[in-house]
């Protein structure tokens, strides 16, 4: 989860920077690619490439070869990175439009938390399992 | 596929159904029409010349993907001999294909007006069966010699385009053909209507795989069917009805595969046809538990798909956390806008531990340690889960109750109608709620998790762990849920720990997971293969006798195929041979008044009294874990377990099936040919008809494994 420093503004920002420091994420284990994340406003375009290799995820703000790409509104994906809006029912509305690879996609979706106001007693978002 | 006046054609979750004409004028709550992805694409489509509609004089089901109708103008009555032949071949890809023929059988040429009508609502199917209002705008344009049919809701769009190879005119209702036929002479057009949408904004590029001109456009398809029995195992026996039973399944099974964009195009067994064209935790994996020994690839798929989704946070709306496998994955517009939660819904308590059942199980017969280490993740987060979310009462037991409380399931155990679980007197219990086949699923998951950590994860700790807790898990239940004084396990807890003690068919799944004390088998046996449970037929959910026992009720007397091919297994596994080859008798025996297609369900009457199988009314069918009951019975009856990497056969059949030969079985071994020959008195004859299992016959006893190379 980002820090709770962070301004709401730069949600998106916190998000991949949050990414990016961590290096290692079990939930993506299985997962090989690069998603590039392309986010609009207005006239403007900020891509972030996240390339996964079994696990290892790196971080770069830029272009380049991606095998799963992902665009949609940096408000949007604000409220996606801070579990306000869920990814796939989003995905389904037409709202992200995703060309490549979808199993990189379902695998990129966990990295996503739940809604913020959600059932007190087990609200450790992301911790499965055990293994690494 | 015919049901009723219903024709239905499939491929993966694009269905069309119509009338016997092939039209369809479809209301809100009509389910008729071209569905994909969840959507209903046309909703009227109808064919009419001069003005006219058209009567069907036959109706043919080439296969489950394509049908052919042959029409006639008039009254269809057979004293007026038609002079126009109308032959309408569809097939359905993404989208449906269209090939319209007029013959002209006059010694005049003729002038006619032929017109299809096409418009959609743009169903959800959440709205079809609930019959609720849309929200969104209808577009309808003509665009180059095209229709387009179009709804637009925020960013959420879809769209219908209807094109001819025959130039047609084109308005916003229709299209319309204006031609001449000489004498003896044939017209065709071929029309694509084709659905876009899910993704017109980028994901899922959705072109019928018919080209125009190849107008059949079969082959592909038929290959595949054809490639898909081909290398089935073969069946040989002496009772015709079993081959005919065999060869259904297995076609009803390709018809049933799925192949959603996210699973790299793979194939899983989806839910039921057409309406349930969708990915079930559940019935994906008792599907794929069935098939293991005949298609074993839809386990793997089953596996990898169902993990990919595997939850991984706490979402009260989609009863989601982490670890937990999903319950139902929907495409709609009601899921996108977040008015239904199914962007996956995982609100289904069993999924989980018989994820890890089926990861195990699929080890055990094809040897793929490669995809066991691959899911090896997922697979300590479903045994997790068990302990981390699933044990609400904090007592070792899996509880389910539903956090999304207006559009969640109320009961997440397989038996998820209202009145499913009960007492005795037929008194409901609140919630939290732990069914005892869910226990023995998740002592299963236990045991099988054990077994795959020190074999494959090489993680000792870990199946030390598990193997503790699944022998303490097996001491407790066997104590909480044990009624004593009729010796049978109680329905489930309430939550006071007091038994729900009404005697069900679950107490047979309980003897598949191994959870049941060898000392208590014999009483479950008993209770199982006795007049209150065994109909003659097979199992019934709810014992004769019971508060809400009712012959037709859903899940409280109805006989269901898939329950009873699990509950022979498990009897199979406590070595009652003879009892569960009585249940594969009367299963394979109703399968024949079904044409080999058993229904979801049929009537808990007793045999002896209605003679024949009542079937339950559901809308879907073939269901995928009916179609995979007789391929786990064939299973069962044969004895067929993998040990080591060696097939066991230890046939114990009943009579009238005089031999059964399974050939080319693959596994670990390569293939395996498996023979049985014995008998088991299942029923005494009832009159009606010659019954598998009903003819005494000398004691014989053989079995045989070969192996090929």
């Amino acid at each position: 989860m980002m820090s709770d420093t962070v301004a709401a503004s730069d949600a998106a920002t916190a998000f991949f920077e949050e990414r990016g420091r961590r290096g290692r994420e079990s939930l993506l284990a299985k997962g090989r690619g690069t998603v590039c994340v392309e986010l609009t406003n207005g006239t403007e375009t900020q891509p972030w490439l996240v390339t996964i290799d079994r696990g290892d995820v790196k971080v770069l703000q830029g272009t380049g070869h991606a095998d799963c790409t992902l665009r949609t509104s940096r408000e949007l994906f604000e409220q996606i990175v801070t579990g306000e809006v869920n990814a796939v029912a989003a995905i389904l509305r037409g709202a992200i439009g995703i060309t490549g690879n979808w199993q990189l996609l379902v695998l990129f979706q966990r990295l996503f938390p739940g809604p913020p106001k959600t059932s007190a007693a087990t609200a450790d978002t992301g911790a499965t399992g055990s293994s690494g | 596929m015919t049901t009723g006046a219903f024709v239905k054609i499939l491929d993966g979750n694009t269905f069309v159904v119509s009338d016997a004409n092939g039209d369809i004028d479809a209301s809100l709550t009509d389910a008729t029409g071209l569905f994909s992805f969840d959507t209903r694409y046309l909703s009227k489509w109808l064919l009419t010349i001069d003005g006219q509609r058209l009567n069907a004089l036959s109706t043919d089901d080439l296969n489950y993907f394509e049908a052919r109708f042959f029409l006639v103008p008039g009254t269809g009555t057979v004293y007026v001999d038609a002079k126009l032949s109308v032959i309408r071949q569809r097939a359905v890809g993404d989208g449906f294909h269209e090939e319209l023929t007029l013959l002209n059988h006059n010694e005049k040429p003729v002038e006619l007006t032929v017109r299809f009508d096409a418009a959609s609502d743009f169903a959800d199917l959440f709205e079809v069966k609930d019959a609720l209002a849309k929200k969104g705008t209808y577009s309808t344009v003509v665009d180059h010699g095209e229709l387009v049919l179009g709804y637009q809701r925020e960013t959420f769009s879809r769209a219908t385009r209807i094109s001819s190879s025959v130039p047609a005119k084109v308005d916003e209702q229709g299209l319309t053909f204006k031609l001449r036929i000489e004498p003896h002479g044939e017209w065709k057009t071929n029309i694509d209507v084709v659905t876009a949408g899910l993704v017109a904004s980028g994901a899922v590029e959705s072109r019928t795989r018919y080209a125009r001109n190849g107008g059949h456009g079969r082959s592909s398809m038929e290959e595949n069917l054809e490639r898909w029995l081909g290398t089935a195992p073969r069946i040989q026996c002496s009772w015709d009805p079993l081959r005919a039973t065999y060869r259904r399944s297995l076609v009803d099974l390709a018809a049933l595969r799925f192949s959603p964009p996210i699973a790299g195009g793979k194939s899983l067994p989806a839910a039921g046809l057409p309406w349930f064209m969708t990915m079930f935790g559940r019935d994906s994996i008792f599907t794929s538990l069935q098939a293991l020994p005949f298609k074993p690839e839809l386990a793997a798929a089953t596996i990898q798909t169902l993990g990919s989704w595997q939850g991984t946070r706490v979402d009260d709306f989609r009863d989601e956390d982490p670890g937990r496998i999903l319950h139902e994955l929907r495409y709609g517009e009601l899921p996108a806008f977040e008015e239904r939660p199914h962007s996956p819904y995982f609100g289904s308590a069993d999924a989980t531990p018989l994820y890890v059942v089926l990861l195990d199980e699929y080890e055990r017969w094809t040897g793929d340690t490669k995809l066991v280490r691959e899911f090896e993740h997922e697979a300590r987060a479903a045994l997790n889960w068990i302990d981390q979310y699933a044990d609400l009462m904090g007592n070792g037991y899996i509880w389910y109750q539903r956090r999304n409380e207006e559009t969640g399931l109320e009961n997440q155990c397989w038996k998820d109608s209202w009145d499913s679980i009960s007492y005795r007197d037929g008194r409901i219990p609140s919630f939290p709620r732990a069914t005892c086949e869910i226990q023995g699923y998740a002592y299963d998951a236990k045991v099988r998790g054990a077994r795959l950590a020190r074999l494959v994860w090489k993680d000792a700790a870990l199946a030390d762990r598990l193997e503790r807790e699944a022998a303490e898990l097996k001491r407790r239940f066997n104590r909480d849920f044990w009624v004593e004084s009729d010796e049978y396990f109680a329905l489930a807890l309430d939550t006071e720990g007091k038994q729900v003690d009404a005697l069900s068919s679950n107490i047979g799944h309980l003897l598949w997971s191994g959870i049941v004390d060898t000392s208590k088998a014999k009483a479950v046996a008993r209770h199982l293969m006795g007049p209150r449970l065994f109909s003659g037929w097979g199992v019934r959910t709810l014992a004769a006798g019971e508060g809400r026992y009712n012959p037709i009720g859903y899940h409280v007397g109805t006989v269901w195929p898939f329950d009873c091919s699990f509950i022979a297994w498990g009897l199979r596994r406590y070595g009652f041979k003879e009892e569960a080859a009585r249940i594969a008798a009367g299963i394979l025996d109703a399968a024949e008044f079904f044409d080999g297609r058993l229904p979801e369900a049929f009537g808990g009457y007793e045999r002896s009294v209605t003679r024949y199988p009542v079937e339950y009314p559901t809308a879907c069918s073939p269901q995928a874990w009916s179609t995979g009951a007789p391929l786990l019975l064939l299973r069962t009856m044969l004895g067929l377990e993998p040990i080591g990497d060696n097939l066991v056969v230890d046939p114990t059949l009943p009579a009238g099936l005089g031999y059964l030969e399974l050939l080319d079985i693959p596994g670990r071994w390569g293939r395996i040919d498996a023979f049985g020959r014995e008998r088991v008195e299942a029923e005494p004859p009832t009159g009606l008809r010659r019954q598998l299992g009903s003819t005494p016959a000398p004691r014989s006893s053989r079995q045989r494994a070969r192996r090929r190379t």
